[in-house]
Formats: C-alpha cells, structure tokens, sequence
C-alpha cells in the first residue's frame, strides 16, 4: 500500500506541480476534467449502452404518456410505476461501472483531500499536536517536543493518562515547511508541518503501519512499526473552495464539476449516460 | 419602408426624453446629499474620559495627539446629561433628545403596575402562540427583540440623504436601528441567556463553589482521575413545555504535575496552563436533534491544585453565526470577524463583577479588560481602513469599564486606598489614556494619508471621579419616615423594591440617581395624592440637599432636580424618576439601594468596593470631553448639541427634526 500512495501520491502532487499557487479551484478544475473524462472511457467500456439507452427511451416514453393521459389518473400511475421501475433498471445498470470505478476513485479522493482538504497553518495561529499512544505499552517516563526555528511551542506537555496522549499548543511563527520532534524515551519522531498556503499535501496525522491507515492517510509515511505510537496528529484548518462564489467542502465542488464536464462531452465520447 | 424612420425616429424621442426624465431624477434625489457628496467625519466615543484627568495629562505632555487636537480645533468640556449615566447620555447623544425624549432615564426602570424592575433600553418578547406535541412545543411566531429607546437617531438623516454610515458599538443601540449603512450593536447587547455577563466559574473549593455570587454562575466540579466532565449552562430551552436550560458540555483533562489542562468542547480542543487564557471556543446547544443555538465563550485556567478554578466568560453571541441581531446588514458582524477573529459582542466585556467578587485579583482583571479592549481595537483598524466618506462613529467603552475598578488608585483619599499597589495601578489607568492617545494619533495619521478633507471629532458621554462614599438612599428614605420596609432586620435585602411596604410608604429610591413618589393612580398601591405630589417633592427634596456626610462635613448631595425642570416631555413621564438626584462629587448612591433594597445602618458609609471610581453624580461634576480636529461649523457644549453639530458638517440645518405630531 505504501508504494501504492507512493506513485499515486507522486503522480497527484506532479499533476497539480504547476497550479499550486493559483487559486485552489484551477487545479481542481483540471482534476475534474481528468477525472470526468476517465469516467466516461471507464463508463463506455464498462457499461451496457444499448441497454442504457432503451431504459432512457422507455422512461422518456412514460413521461409522455404522463402528459398525453394527464386527465386519466389510473393511466398516470400506471406510468409512475413504469419509470419507476425503469428507473431501478438504469440504477442497475450503471452499478457495474461505479464498481470499477469506485476503487480508483477512492485512492484519487484520498490523496485530493491532502492537497485541498486542510489549509496550511497561518502564522500565529495556535494549534495542538497530541500524540496518541498504544493501548499495551507503558507510560511514557519522558516525552517533549522540539519545535525547529520558526515555529514554537507554547505549553508543557499535558499527559492525559485516562485517553493515553500527550498534547501541546504550537505556532508557526512564519510561513514554510517544518519538522516536529517528539521525543519518546530516548527515540525520536517527526511529523510534518507545512504553513504555506499553496495546494500542496499537507497531513493532519502521521500514522502507525496498516492497510487502511495507509489507503485513507496516505500522505505521510507511516511511524515505525515498533514505536508504541498510535498516531501524531496536527489540527490543520479546513479549507473551503470557492465555486463562483459559494463557499464549499472541494469534495462538493469536485464532484459538480466533474458531473458537470462528463455531461457535457458523453455525445463527444459517444456515451449513453 | 416609410414607417420604419418614422419609428425609430419616435424611438429615439422617447428615449431621449425618459433618459432625461430619468438623469433630472437621479439629480432631484441626490441635490440633498449634492452639498455633502464626499464629506467625512470621524466620531471617536470614549465612553468616562474625563475632562480634568484628560486636561492634566495633556498639560503633562503624555497626550500629543489630544493636545495636537486642542490646538488645531480645541478642547473643552461638554456638558453630560442629568443623570450622568451613560445609557442615559448616549441615547442623548445620538437623538439630540433629553431622557424625556427618548425615555432612558438610568440603567433600570420600574413598571409601576408591577412594581417589578426591567433593564431600561431591551425588551425580549417570547413567541406567542405554540403547537404543543407532548413535551415538546413548536412556537408559531417567533419572539422578539425591542429597543425601548425612543427618539430618531440622527444617522437616520444621513440615510435619507443617501449618505453612508458606519456606526460601531453605539450604546443603548441593540438591536440595531437598520438605518445605519454598517452597524455593530454595543452596551445594552445581552449574553446569549439574556443577561449583560453572566459568567461560569467552576471550582473544586468547596468554600468559594458555596458562594452567592450575583450574575455568576458557580459550579462546584469534583476531578475524577483528572477529568472534569461538566456543562455551561445555556438559555431557557424554548421547545419544551417544562422551562429547562440548555447546557453544552465540555471535558476539562488536568496534568497538575505541569500546571496544564486540556480542554474539548464539542469539535473544539484547547491546551492552555495555568494563568492563561484560551481563544473563542464555539459552544453549541442543542435545542432539538437537528437544531441547536451557537455561542461562544473564552477560559481561564486560573489554577489546577490546590484546587481547580476555571473561569468561563459569559456565553457571547458568535458574530460568525449569531444567534440574536447584532448587526447591519445581519452579514457585517461576521464579515468584522473573518476579518480580525471572533471578538467580544456582549455590550460590557469587562469582567468588574470577577474583581468586586474575587474570583479576579487586579492583575487578572486588567488582563482580561485588556483582551476586551484589544477586539475593540483591531478591528478600530480594519473599520478605519475601510472608510471612505460620510460618518464613521466608533466607539470605546474599555476606558470606563476598567476606570470604575482603578479610579482610586487616582485618589489617596479614597478609604480603600494602598499605598503600596495602587501607585502601580494608577499607571495603568494613565496606560488607558495613553491608549485613546494612540488611537487619535493613528485616525490623524488615516486622515492626512487620505488627503481627503475630514472632521475628526472625540468626546466623551461623561467624565470621572473617585466614589469614596455610598449613600444609601433608601435607607435615608426610611429613616426620615418616607418609605416603611417589611423587614427593617433583614440582613440581606434581595432588593428589586421586594421589602418596601407600599401601604406605607411615599417615596423610593430605584437606579443610580432615581426617586420616585408612590403616587396614587401610577404605582399599583400608590399612597400618595396626585395633587399632593408636589409639596411631597419640595419637602424631600429640601432635606436632601441640607444632608451633611458627619465623615467629611460636607454636603452629600449638591442637586437634587424635578423632572418637569430637566426633562421635555415626550410620553415617558409615567417611566421617569420624579427626583433626580445629584450627589455630590465622591459620593455616590450605594449598590443596595440603586437595586431597590432598604439597607440597615448608616446612611452614608465608606465604598469600600473594588468599584472604585464612578460618575453617577451631579452631572456638573463629572462633564465630558469634545475635542476636535478643525472648528465646527455649529458649536456644541453639551451632549444633547452634539447630534446637531454632527450633521451641521453634512449641511443638515435642523436636528431633531420635528416630529408628525409637532
């Protein structure tokens, strides 16, 4: 999985390399083209068309006949029965392509969110780093922070024995690119922090190994295995796209444009969508 | 082919004349703003900046900016309204009105068919009718907010005339008018229970968490293996038909080897140490499954060990999403704070009632004032980088609020006077003009890299002074027979006029300078004949006036006014105290009797409160400040000019302007 996030993780940052310091809605603009033109090769290849566009012709058919029989009420309902069960056919139809494009999807949603999910940290702006221990390993007996130039930290250590973690309040005190330590016992552990606010991947938690720690966090290389550490986690602000003004989640904005583009190229593509 | 000229030609005729009909329109509407188009004014309001303390700073060179003012426009005193209180001399401020035209007349009025008091400028009505679904209750109207403030504000002019105004904080002004073009409501805005500050306090004391603390919420919490699981207690859930607060919980996580806590409310978590603040927490409280009412609210950890005691501000409205309305347009309060950070919304953030309780030491409390003033200040910047033309009035109350606690430290004769501390506080309270100093400086310095022409005008609603005595007006009032109490042994009056016995009695004291007759066919059991009334005044009033303080050998009280001698009449004659009382200079009326108690003992006794500096006096003792950047075209020597002169700049001839019935 780790080599998974690596190439896909290289590919997604090297795609969006160029628009990182625009506006985040350009880079996500060219995702979602991408985005919905492979859904639509996946689409074509993947999906009965014929099928699908007899449904459409036979759902279009009892629209019509809502509207030819709008005085006869039985034929009415009849007819809603019709598109009703038209449209389940459809709906199955199209599963089998979401199948295969689920999968794909999901590891392009995991690594965008690391790039447009979380905005980096503004200058003076507290946060808090709370490192989570392993149920099974003993209390820590040390256990600091080291904050490198740049960034500060601003409390103790608060050990919280009853949620086994450790938390602190830090700042960035200039934009850039840093590395905090943690010091466990004599081992050390670094997280990434990244307080520019350019569209690249930031990280909110640094991981212990696993199969689905890595498919849903994949921007940051996981702990070692034999640290005792459940997680470093960083609270990064969430950001929000600016799609013709409205303010939304960019999960939001990625999926109406991607929508938006794919219906406007299906007769290009020659897809029955 | 023919009609087609014939057409266009018509056309254009047509057009030609709507275009002119239209462009003489546009002129007839815009010929009233046409002489003030591109005028500028820039109203400061420091809310208790005194004319003396103000005079001999300058006189000491500590106030370039105001003395730059003095030189170039002048300074002087200005006359503040009879009381001297600053709902009171706001309203005046902005309607040109005395209290009997705008109806404020002290902090708290009373309903003499109820004999209940009620704060004087906001009425909150509950949603009438509503559908009742078992425990539950859906109101089909929803309630309201009114401002009891009466009068026109005189922005309202300026909006006629199509000019812009940006009025920010203004007192006795929530809900806002709506006539501002921006405006941000100031003193008089509530908490979100309703209150002007209700504070939370938790505490593993047992001795301070049994303590009666008035507009304080005290919370007794045990830490169980460091963990404190406990709620901030909202308003009254409007949804259930049983009265029931709404609560939102929080976790306090404690390492008291470290001095350090970790707190999660909600979403929301916080590391902060001992002795420091948090910033904003946004609290919600769920009202029903899918609806909730958001506020927020700022911590203190003020220790961990030996015992825990965490003060929690009072739960402010979030500008970001309000729940009441706190501004113009509904968008502005969120707009100020994406811009500067979530800040203070409740009208008096200062947090008096922690020192005057103890739950603050001095140092604590003038952090807090500090925190309070800071968002005033930012966003100061940000409103003054924004302005373009036509009036901008901002508003500083921090001044006052942390005067009231410090003042002695100006004052060795003050019976709570420390040699040893207060000299340090005194440069604190000097710190605050230096503050407005630095204010002024940087507008002048706005105004010159504008380059554009602009009026700057700071005043101040009254002036300041030690309060060394407490003059308990109510008790005076028994003991020269004019008002009887229930209980005359009761230690601990609870106030609000419960122990008068109004079978017997002829006169009460209620607010800061307010005196009322019982008088018959007004009060609910009033005694006293209307045509008896006024022989009743003069004989109460005359022996005020004789009261020598045995402590000082001087006069207590050096005016004591009529209201049909001070006030115009505008339909709140039934509201308004029929004495008004002036003390006089240090002498003040006590904190019992001002809520409406009869306390027992002495009449005049030492203010040995932490609120030690005061105005609410005779009003020639405690005049404001005007000082302006350039003469004003009409000069003005009271508060009540001072709406008149504002709009004299934009060509304005007449304020107030009369109303229909005039």
């Amino acid at each position: 999985m780790t080599l998974v996030n690596a190439v896909l993780g290289g590919l997604v940052t090297g795609l969006l390399y160029p628009f990182r310091t625009l506006p985040p809605i350009v880079g996500l603009l060219v995702v979602s083209f991408l985005t919905a033109i492979a859904m639509l090769v996946v689409f074509r290849a993947t999906s009965n068309q014929d099928r699908i566009a007899a449904v459409k012709r036979s759902i279009h058919a009892g629209l019509f006949e809502i509207r030819l029989f709008n005085d006869d009420l039985r034929q009415i309902l009849r007819s809603q029965i019709d598109i009703l069960r038209h449209n389940l056919t459809y709906l199955r139809l199209s599963l089998v392509p979401m199948v295969w494009m689920i999968v794909p999807l999901l590891l392009v949603i995991a690594q965008l969110q690391f790039h447009y999910g979380y905005r980096g940290l503004e200058p003076e702006h507290a946060v808090l780093v709370k490192v989570q221990f392993d149920a099974d390993v003993p209390a820590p007996r040390n256990i600091s922070l080291e904050a490198p130039e740049g960034m500060r930290v601003e409390t103790q250590v608060a050990w919280i024995p009853t949620l086994r973690e450790a938390a602190w309040r830090v700042v960035a005190e200039a934009p850039g690119d840093y590395e905090l330590s943690v010091h466990v016992d004599g081992r050390t552990f670094t997280k990434a922090v990244r307080t520019s606010d350019a569209v690249i991947p930031r990280s909110p938690v640094k991981l212990a190994p696993g199969f689905v720690n890595q498919l849903l966090y994949p921007a940051e290389a996981p702990l070692p295995a034999d640290s005792g550490l459940a997680s470093i986690e960083l609270t990064y602000p969430e950001r929000e796209i600016s799609l013709l003004g409205w303010e939304t989640h960019w999960l939001v904005a990625f999926f109406i444009l991607s929508i938006v583009i794919a219906f406007a190229l299906r007769n290009r593509f020659g897809v029955v969508l | 082919m023919l009609t087609t000229p014939k057409k266009t030609t018509f056309a254009s005729a047509a057009l030609c004349i709507l275009v002119m009909v239209t462009t003489m329109g546009l002129m007839a509407a815009g010929c009233g703003a046409g002489d003030a188009a591109g005028t500028r004014v820039i109203v400061l309001g420091f809310d208790g900046m005194d004319y003396e303390f103000t005079r001999q700073m300058i006189e000491r060179g500590r106030m370039p900016a105001f003395a730059r003012l003095a030189a170039s426009g002048g300074f002087d005193l200005l006359e503040t309204t009879v009381p001297p209180q600053s709902p009171v001399a706001w309203s005046t401020f902005m309607t040109g009105l005395d209290p009997g035209g705008h109806g404020i007349f002290d902090f708290i009025h009373r309903d003499p068919e109820t004999m209940l008091p009620y704060l004087s400028t906001t009425e909150t009505a509950e949603g009438g009718t509503s559908l009742t679904v078992g425990n539950y209750q859906f109101p089909l109207l929803g309630g309201s907010v009114e401002l009891l403030r009466g009068g026109e504000p005189f922005w309202n002019v300026l909006a006629d005339r199509g000019i812009e105004s940006t009025i920010i904080r203004m007192p006795a002004n929530y809900p806002p008018s709506g006539s501002a073009t921006r405006e941000l409501s100031g003193m008089g805005t509530p908490d979100l229970i309703g209150t002007y500050g209700t504070f939370s306090f938790y505490t593993s004391d047992v001795l301070i968490a049994s303590r009666d603390i008035p507009s304080a919420e005290v919370h007794f919490v045990e830490p169980e293996d460091g963990v404190v699981q406990t709620t901030i207690l909202g308003p009254d859930n409007p949804f259930l038909v049983e009265t029931e607060k709404v609560t939102s919980q929080f976790t306090l996580y404690l390492d008291p080897e470290r001095d350090v806590a970790k707190l999660v409310a909600g979403d929301e978590e916080r590391v902060l140490e001992v002795g420091e603040w948090t910033d904003w927490v946004p609290v919600d409280f769920e009202l029903l499954p899918l609806q909730s009412l958001r506020g927020m609210v700022r911590l203190y950890l003020r220790q961990i060990e030996p015992n825990l005691q965490l003060y929690v501000t009072p739960t402010n409205i979030d500008p970001i999403a309000p729940a009441l309305p706190i501004s113009t347009p509904d968008s502005y309060a969120a707009d100020l704070a994406e811009a500067t950070g979530r800040f203070y919304t409740q009208g008096m953030p200062e947090e008096t009632r922690g020192l005057q309780e103890a739950i603050f030491s001095r140092a604590e409390f003038m952090e807090q004032s500090r925190l309070a003033g800071g968002d005033v200040r930012a966003q100061y910047q940000l409103v003054l980088d924004q302005f373009d033309d036509g009036l901008l009035f901002y508003y500083f109350g921090n001044l006052d609020q942390t005067s009231h606690m410090l003042f002695r430290t100006t004052d060795p004769g003050h019976p709570e006077y420390d040699a040893e501390t207060d000299p340090e506080y005194l440069e604190a309270v000097e710190g605050l003009y230096l503050t407005m100093d630095e204010i002024v400086a940087e507008t002048l310095d706005a105004i010159d890299a504008s380059g554009q022409e602009t009026t700057l005008i700071v005043m101040s609603d009254h002036g300041f002074t030690s309060w060394r005595r407490a003059f308990h007006l109510n008790g005076w009032l028994r003991d020269n027979g004019y008002l009887r109490p229930h209980n005359a042994r009761m230690e601990n009056d609870p106030g609000f006029l419960t122990n008068i016995d109004w079978a017997q009695t002829r006169a009460y004291g209620l607010g800061l300078n307010g005196l009322y007759v019982n008088l018959r066919g007004r009060e609910r059991q009033g005694i006293v004949a209307p045509e008896a009334r006024d022989a009743l005044m003069t004989e109460i009033a005359d022996k005020l006036l004789a009261v020598v303080d045995p402590a000082t050998g001087q006069l207590a009280i050096t005016k004591v006014y009529r209201r049909e001698e001070v006030y115009a009449s505008g339909g709140y004659d039934h509201l308004a105290p029929d004495l008004v009382v002036g003390y006089a200079k240090g002498t003040r009326c006590s904190s019992e009797s001002s809520t409406g108690a009869v306390p027992r003992g002495e009449v005049i006794i030492d203010n040995l409160d932490p609120w030690s500096g005061d105005h609410c006096m005779d009003h020639e003792a405690v005049p404001g400040i005007l000082l302006t950047n350039k003469p004003l075209q009409r000069a003005a020597a009271s508060l009540e000019d001072l709406a008149g002169a504002i709009l004299a700049e934009f060509g304005v001839d007449e304020f107030p302007r009369p109303s229909e019935e005039d």
